[in-house]
């Protein structure tokens, strides 16, 4: 026993633990653990202070140790699990396979029905310019009908009017005829005594374009005197029938060239045209 | 530090595990000794990247060598502390080490002596410290040359001149001092 104790106390169990034996200390080591409990409670006692001393100063390593360790390893659980997988792999490709067919047959149908939408789209779109370009046709053509009917509803208007006066038996159609100042002109004159109604027509009249510092102005003689009657001037030949001043009775019709706006007496020696009404 | 111990088994249980070449096993190693181990290695290497990549190395070779473990000559956590350190020891005497350590910039040199400064705040490593300082001073050394230099016994006492008896007999006064700090 004695011996056992001076085993103990040499230190040899200490550097036993601390791995800094010999291989024949260590078996020798191991021997007496076998022979003596107490030497084998001393390794126990020396170990368990070992180890107390290594966690005293534990300190938890970064992941990365934990995945570069793992990834170093192969586990038979997982091996077995791995060959399954292999063999599993073979069926499991064609289903793989079946699923990539569908995707890609899906991603086919869904190309060619863009590309259909595309030229359906297009080929709408170029109907809809050619649409819109008729339209506009059909709009300016519309327009100048429209044009062209208001400008014929005014000539028939125009026309009713100079033909209901015309045919009116009340309306005496009084010529103008030129004097010295200018032979070439004429005006025809319709009155109507009852109504007091005076109108030149201006489609038939025939006079010197005037300028723009002179109107013509017509007169009535009456008993002698002139009688203003009203200006008007010769370009617009577009207004057909124009109504001037009224008057119930009168001798004669003249037109003398006054500046513009008119004057109280006429310039006789500025008559241009002339009618008497008998 | 946190330990987080999500698995836990009891050693025989692990040996099972890891002779068995389960991942459980390979989880529980992990999860129970890697921090262990990694505050070994760090006492050895000081550079917290070469310190991992032993402790990575360590774990690899525990799972290779587990066959080699037997549990009637002592605990797993011995003969894995033993593995994990002498893998460290072989590093610092490495020529690439050495190289290493002379390669150093000033950056890491900053960082290395940042790491034994903060050492001191580290909770496990005031404890270690006050823990070794309760040592006297001639057990201190062995304990520190033996435990963490990597010296024999042998060469501890040619180192410092002591008889080999001596060199025994403090290295199990300073471990029984150690006893007692944790009963």
């Amino acid at each position: 026993m004695e011996s056992v104790k001076t085993y103990i106390e040499s230190g040899i169990l200490e550097l036993y633990v601390l791995g800094d034996l010999s291989a024949e200390e260590r078996s020798d080591v191991e021997a007496m653990s076998k022979l003596h409990p107490e030497v084998k409670t001393e390794l126990d006692e020396i170990e368990k202070v070992m180890s107390a001393v290594a966690e005293n100063f534990a300190t938890v390593p970064s992941n990365k140790v934990k995945e570069q360790f793992f990834n170093q390893l192969s586990f038979s659980d997982e091996d077995e699990g791995d060959v399954d997988e292999t063999k599993a792999e073979a069926k499991v490709i064609p289903l793989n396979n079946s699923n990539l067919n569908f995707y890609k047959l899906s991603l086919a149908a869904c190309v060619a029905l863009l590309l259909v939408s595309v030229v359906a789209i297009v080929n709408l779109n170029n109907s809809l310019k050619d649409s819109k370009q008729q339209i506009a046709q059909l709009q300016t053509s519309n327009q100048s009908f429209a044009n062209r009917v208001n400008y014929l509803d005014q000539k028939v208007t125009v026309s009713d009017e100079a033909l209901n006066i015309f045919t009116n038996a009340d309306f005496k159609m009084v010529k103008l005829n030129g004097t010295a100042n200018s032979p070439e002109s004429n005006i025809l004159v319709a009155w109507n005594p009852k109504q007091q109604k005076v109108m030149i027509d201006m489609r038939s009249m025939k006079m010197p374009i005037n300028d723009q510092d002179h109107q013509y102005q017509l007169w009535a003689l009456v008993d002698g005197k002139p009688v203003d009657l009203g200006v008007f001037d010769a370009e617009n030949k577009t207004a057909g029938l124009i109504t001037m001043k009224a008057i119930g009775v009168a001798q004669a019709f003249a037109v003398t060239l006054e500046p513009r706006g008119g004057s109280v007496n006429p310039t006789m020696d500025k008559m241009m045209v002339m009618g008497a009404t008998i | 530090m946190i330990k987080t111990k999500k698995i836990f088994l009891e050693e025989p249980e692990l040996v099972a595990a890891l002779q068995q070449r389960k991942k459980i096993g390979a989880d529980a190693l992990y999860e129970m000794y890697s921090a262990s181990l990694m505050g070994i290695i760090s006492r050895v290497i000081v550079d917290q990247e070469i310190a991992e990549d032993v402790l990575q190395e360590a774990l690899v070779k525990i799972w290779n060598s587990i066959p080699q473990y037997d549990p009637t000559k002592g605990r797993l956590f011995t003969w894995m502390v033993n593995v994990a350190r002498n893998l460290a020891i072989d590093k610092v005497r490495s020529k690439d080490y050495r190289n290493h350590s002379k390669n150093q910039d000033l950056e890491n040199h900053v960082n290395s002596i940042d790491e034994q400064r903060n050492s001191v705040y580290k909770p496990e490593h005031i404890g270690l410290k006050d823990l070794i300082q309760k040592l006297r001073p001639e057990q201190q050394v062995i304990v520190d040359m033996i435990y963490f230099k990597g010296y024999t016994h042998v060469e501890v006492s040619e180192e410092l001149e002591i008889p080999l008896g001596t060199v025994k007999t403090r290295l199990r006064m300073g471990i029984i001092e150690l006893r007692n700090y944790f009963k």
